[in-house]
């Protein structure tokens, strides 16, 4: 398949099942309520290291949130539902607890509560009150600036981890401004984020090492420095550059558009542009339930 | 069908009315709803004695009372469900330990509206009487759950050891509101009596009428509150009129009853 001169592989990105959250942050102005998503939702590139994934889903105008200030939509995964409960909890407190004039809500109306506000208000040291308002429980913890409002639980819901992309290129350069074009689109899709730095990663993964203990290493096969090394390349002699981004999102629907609004914005820059096709990565299609054909994203119908 | 029980006279001695409960009586026949009996002084009364009982349209966990029901206490007490609506005026003890349904009272009721009430909505049009929302004798704590809407005034002693739930009164409220106040929130559209807040230990009042001067015992806060404000006053909005408008109003808050807890808090929205 071939859009605009852009090739499109017949291969899949394999995902897997994680658990995950929405939390809106609020603040006086947006630039503190982003002080406290960007905070937040550091060091949270991949759950093998660093616990969860997460990142800014989105700005949210005064008129979208609870108590009507500007405020930024957080979105946070991990590989189960009682890591992101920890994960929730040290983030909050660390950064947004901490962060000048902020307030946390749940960003979701249904799923499985865990701990928001309810372990936080002990640092009201006696202090706090709670305060039921519309069948949801508020704390309310002094702090020097005035009050830092949370609501109690956050609920939790089954998500999708690991769609992905991978683009190409014929150089750096045009493997960076193709990659950053579809991250860009990628990221006006609801109930996503991608998590890497940029929504990029330059160090995509295979399963299994020569190292016993090492989980992952280099991606080989699209490794341009072993292109004439390794007989399973999966590269043609004009590729210099590949990039890959990840996506986590709440539901496979999202994952989908998310991944679909990539390859539109790679394909809509033609090929002259630098990006000559478009692959995707998985692990034979054995470990993850989820699987994102990308032919059948760009509308091909399965034979 | 809805059941409907129109009161043919008002009994000699006060009755008390807590079998006629939505969610009980949709289950029985007609002939059984005329032959349930009520303790009337010290005797057991027919019902159909009291009341003249028809199946009519509408839902079939709605019950309908109409007539001057003033001697009649404990109306909609310990209900949990369903719907109750009143048409006249109602005796002490309305919604009593109740816990969910909507119970609605076209016309005053006595003292101890809501008395120990735990979840569901329980609306008065009219005026009630003292010790509204308040607890059973012996009872650590009253009201906590659910919401009461009094669209009258209130007696005294309203919310007294209130423990959670919201309380909305659109007129005045009398002496001693929210005496021993646990928890909870109460909002007032009118004025308000003496001694309001008196041995308050946690729990929020909202003066959206006119706001009784804090006593000693109370202090003033300085400090940014209007996250907080903005969830409770939109909250409050939509009971309509005297709250209209009320998150647009900027807030001077007050700590208190600082005798005993002292976490409790008086909310003075600006005029």
């Amino acid at each position: 398949m071939r859009v605009r001169g852009v090739d499109i592989d017949d291969s899949f990105a394999e995902a897997f099942p994680m658990k995950a959250t929405r939390l809106v942050v609020t603040a006086h102005d947006p630039a503190w309520a982003m002080h406290a998503g960007v905070a937040a939702t550091g060091f949270a590139t991949s759950v093998i290291a660093c616990g969860c994934e997460a990142g800014i889903e989105r700005v949210l105008a005064p008129a979208e949130t609870p108590d009507g200030r500007p405020g930024v939509a957080l979105l946070m995964f991990a590989m189960s539902g009682k890591e992101l409960a920890k994960q929730v909890e040290r983030r909050v407190g660390q950064c947004v607890l901490t962060c000048p004039t902020t307030a946390v809500f749940a960003g979701l109306a249904d799923g499985e509560p865990i701990a928001l506000g309810r372990n936080l208000r002990f640092f009201g040291d006696g202090w706090q009150t709670a305060k039921v308002i519309g069948g949801v429980r508020y704390w309310r913890v002094p702090v020097m600036d005035g009050e830092f409002v949370a609501q109690e639980t956050t609920p939790v819901v089954k998500a999708v981890g690991g769609g992905n992309l991978l683009l190409l290129a014929t150089g750096t350069a045009e493997a960076l401004a193709g990659a950053q074009a579809a991250a860009d689109a990628m990221r006006r899709v609801p109930n996503v984020i991608l998590p890497f730095p940029g929504g990029v990663v330059r160090s995509g993964s295979k399963v299994g090492s020569r190292y016993a203990g090492l989980l992952a290493s280099t991606n080989d096969a699209f490794c341009p420095a072993l292109a004439n090394l390794v007989p399973h390349t999966a590269l043609t002699d004009d590729v210099r550059c590949v990039l890959e981004i990840v996506i986590d999102g709440l539901a496979e629907a999202d994952v989908s558009a998310a991944m679909r609004a990539g390859i539109d914005a790679i394909a809509a820059r033609g090929a002259e542009a630098g990006v000559r096709r478009i692959s995707a990565g998985n692990y034979g299609g054995k470990l993850g339930p989820y699987h994102f054909h990308l032919r059948r994203l760009m509308g091909e119908v399965a034979l | 069908m809805t059941l409907r029980l129109q009161l043919r006279q008002p009994p000699a001695l006060r009755v008390d009315a807590r079998v006629l409960a939505p969610g009980a009586l949709a289950a029985l026949s007609l002939a059984d709803v005329q032959r349930l009996c009520l303790p009337h002084g010290r005797e057991p009364l027919p019902l159909a004695e009291l009341f003249d009982v028809e199946r009519a349209g509408g839902d079939d966990d709605a019950l309908v009372l109409a007539g001057d029901l003033r001697r009649f206490d404990g109306v909609g007490a310990g209900m949990a469900s369903g719907s109750l609506e009143v048409d006249g005026a109602v005796g002490d003890s309305a919604g009593l330990g109740m816990s969910g349904g909507r119970l609605v009272i076209r016309g005053a009721a006595r003292d101890l509206v809501a008395c120990s009430m735990r979840g569901g909505w329980l609306e008065v049009h009219g005026d009630i009487g003292d010790f509204a929302a308040s607890a059973l004798p012996g009872d650590r704590d009253g009201m906590r759950g659910g919401t009461l809407v009094v669209r009258g005034r209130a007696g005294a002693r309203l919310a007294d050891r209130m423990r959670r739930g919201t309380v909305v009164v659109h007129g005045d409220s009398g002496d001693f509101t929210a005496s021993r106040m646990v928890a909870g929130t109460l909002a007032i559209g009118g004025r308000c009596g003496a001694h309001a807040g008196w041995g308050m230990r946690r729990g929020t009042l909202v003066f959206a009428g006119e706001a009784p001067a804090p006593p000693p015992t109370f202090v003033g806060m300085q400090g940014d509150v209007r996250v907080f404000w903005q969830l409770l006053a939109r909250d409050l909005e939509r009971f309509g009129a005297p709250f209209a408008g009320l998150a647009r109003r900027d807030v001077r808050r007050f700590a208190g009853d600082i005798a005993v807890d002292g976490r409790g808090e008086w909310l003075v929205p600006a005029t």
